[in-house]
């Protein structure tokens, strides 16, 4: 190419003479010579074909005193003269043809000078009333190129006219020549400025907009247009997607893709064609629409070049339109041609690089995605994130997962317009579009759902109003499709293999995520249900880890230890209960009992224990159960003390009955009468009181069996209580004093007058002793309404609180005053028969106590009606 | 003259001792309780101690530990009164350095004679081997059982 413009300049430098150094032979004789020169000399200066040609014929016809001039362009290919200016005549003449072989031009052409006539031919109406004409042809390197004409309506013009014409003629030939080659040389920069750009375009790495756009500025510059378009083709029209000033209406009227009225335009392209259009307004290859649309946006002509669409193969367009009529000429369209080819190159180059920019952005998403995806922990959370995420991915509106259920696809999350009313929606898993993605375990991608109606039938988002389809499988860490990835775009779009890619790689992301998050869900909801059993269960569990350290105290373990789980997480069990729970060895022994101390108490465990190993067989971990068997062996250490008491107490009195009987029997020593007598009352009353020990352990037997029987009658309480205050009186030996408060009037219960007074004794008994350092014992009787209470108070060492419910069972007995675990006297049955006697009575029997300060007893018997 | 002391807090059981021991010939002091006999067992310094088990206050066996870490008292020999039929309940008087035991109820006549006999025996310096038979007797009876 540019060797051919250095050629064009080349000649176009030859070809152009100054005027003043050119003049033609024989005209230096004449007069006008100088006006003429002068006019040539002007006509030389002016470059501007369109300003030249009317300059020419004014000059002439003023030079000549000529009333008409014109200029017709000579087609020899063709023999035809074209009207191109005028002076004098109608302007309607320009572009008016004629066939040259009837004219007189044809004379002068033929004689290669003007030509001088005084009976003009009349070739067009407009020039009927001449009276005189020369004509002459203009001459160039190449033959005649055209012919200057002048005339007069009123007398004859000279032969002198004639040569001044053909001298004119000589010099108009090569101002026209100059003009032309330098229009011809604007055009030529123009169209290498064009190419430059292109060329530009084309070096550097654009965005497919910028790409479009900068095609649609070279394609202006380089035909000289006044603005244009770039068309390609996307779900089956053409979309304008590039432009360069472009005026609003043809923006406006492309914007959803190119009209039916321009159908011309989408064949060309169709057919890889060049399409020019001198004149848009009567080109009737176009609709009057579109015509009209083209006057409107002051588009004169339209030159459309096509171009290749590197990805699809598919047709598109670089339209470029001219504000003025313009003659497109073979090297427009050669450009256009060129246009074209560069066009398809910087497309491929620019979607290439917008492929891999779109890869690396898919690729920095779906990074970003999955790392989110990653540390997702519910199942929701995820489906949700994964909607909210792919149509950003996609620059797309919509998005949907749906969720195999039996052979339904169920449509769990959504994200985007009219998404929410599909939430649910069950569709089978054989049915069209996603049933296919289901079988075919492959993406669908539809460009454009309105091709098909059945597409939206079988998805209700489809039916929102969405144009384009992208389904992915969700296919799950077994190979299994579980669900559709499907996203949705307003527009209908063509989905690039690495959006698809990316969707599809964002659906293993989901389906990892997934199920990740499921076996959380599971695990965690596992771990739950542990916990609950754990907390729930009675028995204590304890688990220790490798090191030893406890990793799990259950409630339990909590109220059987008396130490809270927070105490005892992260410390080695003897750390916190101050002995170890392993069994020796490295095996299980089955039940083992275990004390620990437990708030300045022995705590009796039963426990259990399970060692688990890791795959080398090392003891990872242990887990611990137990159950309190405190109270157990409370009762069977009250039972073994209750027999080894009751041996005591029987043994005791049988010792000086089974005594002082050998004794009295020796025969070696004569004791007097007065030993004899107290050994006798020894006798009699230790084995009066071996008799309440058996009565006693009778009325426990009855009591246990519910064989107790009592003789209720109306009783005076008032003699009873004092017969017992009496005889444990001592006189203060012990420190004890007794107070008495009785009722002046008797004072009737429904009793047992036996079983009143057995109660009476042991509870002051209990008085005083346990209230070794003595103090005012209080025995007392009053009237409630309906019933009789007694009470006996001492000021002894009192009950503690957590004692107070135990005081009445079998076989309790408190540590007796003194210090020492063997100290301990009675058998630990006296409250026991007590409270069983006062219900046999009817009555109930409670304590009121403070530790230090005493304890005051009291029972209540159904109080006697009067008079009975 | 032997002297022997009683702690026992039942008044009718010293009563028996203290009446067939000096049908002996033997000197017999008494004593209610642990802590008495303590000081009774330092001051009179007894050639025997009859010491009960079970009672109020101080009972036997602290009775018989401290006796058993005075000087005063620790070489005394005592012989324990228990109506705790458990073997173990006697071991543990033997273990604690008790030479003999006597369960309730007893034949008094009897306790004379055991008292001199062991006297007599721990005069001649079997101590040990006092205790030792009588621990063997308690194995074997307790093997029996």
């Amino acid at each position: 190419m540019t060797r051919f413009f250095q050629g064009a300049i080349e000649a176009f430098r030859r070809r152009r003479v100054p005027a003043a150094t050119a003049t033609p032979p024989g005209l230096a004789a004449r007069p006008e010579q100088t006006a003429l020169l002068r006019a040539i000399e002007t006509l030389g200066s002016e470059l501007d074909l369109d300003r030249v040609l009317p300059q020419l014929v004014d000059q002439l016809a003023e030079l000549l005193r000529a009333d008409t001039a014109d200029y017709y362009v000579y087609e020899p290919s063709r023999r035809t003269l074209r009207c191109t200016v005028v002076h004098g005549l109608p302007g309607e003449l320009v572009g008016f043809e004629v066939d040259a072989g009837t004219t007189l031009a044809s004379e002068a052409i033929a004689a290669g000078r003007p030509v001088v006539t005084t009976s003009p031919p009349v070739p067009h109406p407009a020039y009927g009333s001449l009276a005189g004409a020369i004509v002459a042809p203009l001459v160039g390197a190449e033959g005649a190129s055209g012919v200057l004409g002048v005339g007069r309506r009123q007398g004859e013009f000279t032969a002198e006219d004639a040569d001044f014409l053909g001298a004119f003629a000589s010099l108009a030939e090569l101002a026209i020549r100059n003009a032309e080659t330098f229009a011809e040389r604007s055009r030529q920069e123009r169209v290498q400025r064009g190419f430059y750009r292109i060329a530009s375009v084309l070096g550097q790495p654009l965005s497919l907009a910028a790409t479009l756009d900068a095609i649609a500025q070279a394609a202006t510059e380089a035909l000289g247009g006044s603005s244009a378009a770039v068309l390609m083709p996307r779900a089956g029209v053409l979309e304008l997607v590039g432009s360069h000033e472009l005026p609003d209406d043809l923006t406006g009227a492309l914007a959803n893709g190119l009209p039916d009225s321009a159908k011309a335009l989408a064949a060309a392209a169709a057919a890889r064609r060049i399409l020019a259009a001198s004149s848009v307004a009567d080109d009737d290859r176009f609709d009057p629409e579109w015509r009209a649309l083209a006057a409107r946006a002051g588009a004169a002509s339209l030159l459309a070049a096509p171009v290749e669409s590197p990805r699809q193969g598919t047709g598109g367009l670089v339209l470029v339109f001219f504000d003025e009529p313009r003659e497109l000429t073979d090297d427009d369209l050669e450009l256009a041609i060129h246009l074209a080819d560069a066009t398809g190159g910087a497309l491929e180059r620019s979607e290439l690089f917008e492929a891999e920019r779109t890869s690396r952005a898919l690729a920095q998403q779906l990074a970003r995605t999955g790392s989110l995806l990653a540390t997702e922990l519910d199942p929701a959370a995820v489906l949700d994130e994964v909607v909210q995420q792919a149509p950003a991915l996609l620059g797309a509106e919509a998005c949907t997962i749906r969720l195999l259920a039996g052979d339904e696809l169920v449509v769990q999350s959504g994200a985007g317009p009219g998404t929410d009313g599909a939430l649910a929606a069950r569709s089978p898993s054989t049915g069209r579009l996603l049933g296919d993605i289901v079988q075919s375990r492959a993406p669908i991608a539809i460009d454009d759902v309105a091709v098909d109606n059945r597409y939206a039938a079988a998805d209700p988002v489809l039916a929102e109003g969405y144009r384009a389809f992208l389904g992915v499988p969700l296919i799950g860490p077994e190979r299994t499709v579980h669900g559709v990835l499907a996203v949705y775009s307003q527009q209908p779009r063509a989905w690039l293999p690495e959006e698809i890619e990316a969707l599809s790689a964002l659906a293993t992301n989901t389906s990892a995520a997934l199920s990740n998050a499921e076996l959380y869900q599971s695990v965690a909801l596992e771990k739950e249900r542990s916990f609950a059993i754990l907390a729930n269960i009675a028995d204590g569990i304890v688990a220790v880890d490798r090191q030893g350290h406890v990793v799990l105290w259950n409630a339990a373990a909590e109220l059987i230890t008396g130490i809270p789980q927070a105490d005892a997480l992260g410390r080695t069990p003897l750390q916190v209960l101050g002995r170890t729970l392993e069994s020796d060895g490295d095996s299980p022994t089955g039940d083992r009992l275990l004390a620990i101390q437990r708030g300045g108490e022995d705590a009796w465990l039963s426990i259990t224990e399970a060692i688990m190993r890791d795959p080398a067989g090392i003891v990872s971990g242990r887990i611990f159960a137990f159950r309190d068997i405190s109270a157990d062996r409370f009762v069977e250490q009250m039972k073994s003390d209750f027999v080894s008491t009751v041996s005591h107490e029987l043994r005791t009195p049988l010792t000086s009955i089974y005594g002082f009987a050998e004794t009295l029997l020796r025969q070696d020593v004569q004791f007097g009468d007065e030993e004899r007598e107290t050994f006798l009352r020894y006798i009699a009353s230790e084995a009066e009181r071996l008799t309440g020990i058996v009565d006693a352990l009778l009325n426990v037997a009855r009591l246990d069996t519910g064989d107790l029987h009592v003789n209720i009658s109306p009783v005076d309480v008032r003699p009873v209580v004092s017969e017992v205050v009496s005889s444990a009186d001592d006189g203060g030996a012990n420190g004890h004093r007794f107070v008495v408060e009785l009722p002046t009037e008797p004072l009737r219960a429904q009793a047992d007058p036996d079983k009143l007074r057995q109660i009476v004794a042991q509870l002051v008994d209990n008085a005083v002793k346990y209230s070794p350092g003595g103090g005012t014992v209080t025995i007392a009787a009053r009237r409630k309404s309906e019933t009789v209470e007694f009470s006996v108070a001492d000021e002894g060492m009192g009950i503690p609180q957590a004692e107070q419910q135990r005081i009445f069972r079998k076989f309790y007995r408190a540590d007796s005053p003194t210090d020492g675990e063997e100290s301990r006297s009675g058998t630990g049955l006296g409250l026991f028969i007590a409270q069983g006697l006062v219900t046999a009575m009817g009555g109930r029997i409670w304590v009121e106590s403070a530790e230090g300060r005493g304890s005051s007893f009291a029972f209540e018997l159904p109080a006697a009606r009067a008079r009975l | 003259m032997t002297r022997v002391l009683v702690i026992d807090d039942e008044a009718p059981i010293r009563l028996l001792c203290r009446v067939n021991l000096e049908a002996e010939g033997m000197e017999v002091l008494e004593a209610p309780d642990g802590p008495k006999g303590l000081e009774q067992a330092r001051a009179a310094e007894p050639d025997v101690i009859l010491l009960d088990v079970m009672m109020p206050g101080l009972d036997g066996w602290q009775v018989a530990e401290q006796l058993l870490e005075d000087d005063k008292t620790s070489s005394i020999p005592i012989v324990f009164l228990t109506a705790r039929a458990e073997f173990r309940d006697r071991a543990r008087g033997l273990d604690l350095g008790g030479i003999d035991y006597v369960t309730k109820p007893f034949n008094p006549l009897e306790l004379a004679p055991l008292v001199e006999d062991m006297l007599k025996r721990v005069g001649r310096g079997e101590r040990d081997e006092l205790r030792g038979e009588k621990l063997a007797e308690l194995r074997a009876l307790m093997r029996d059982e």
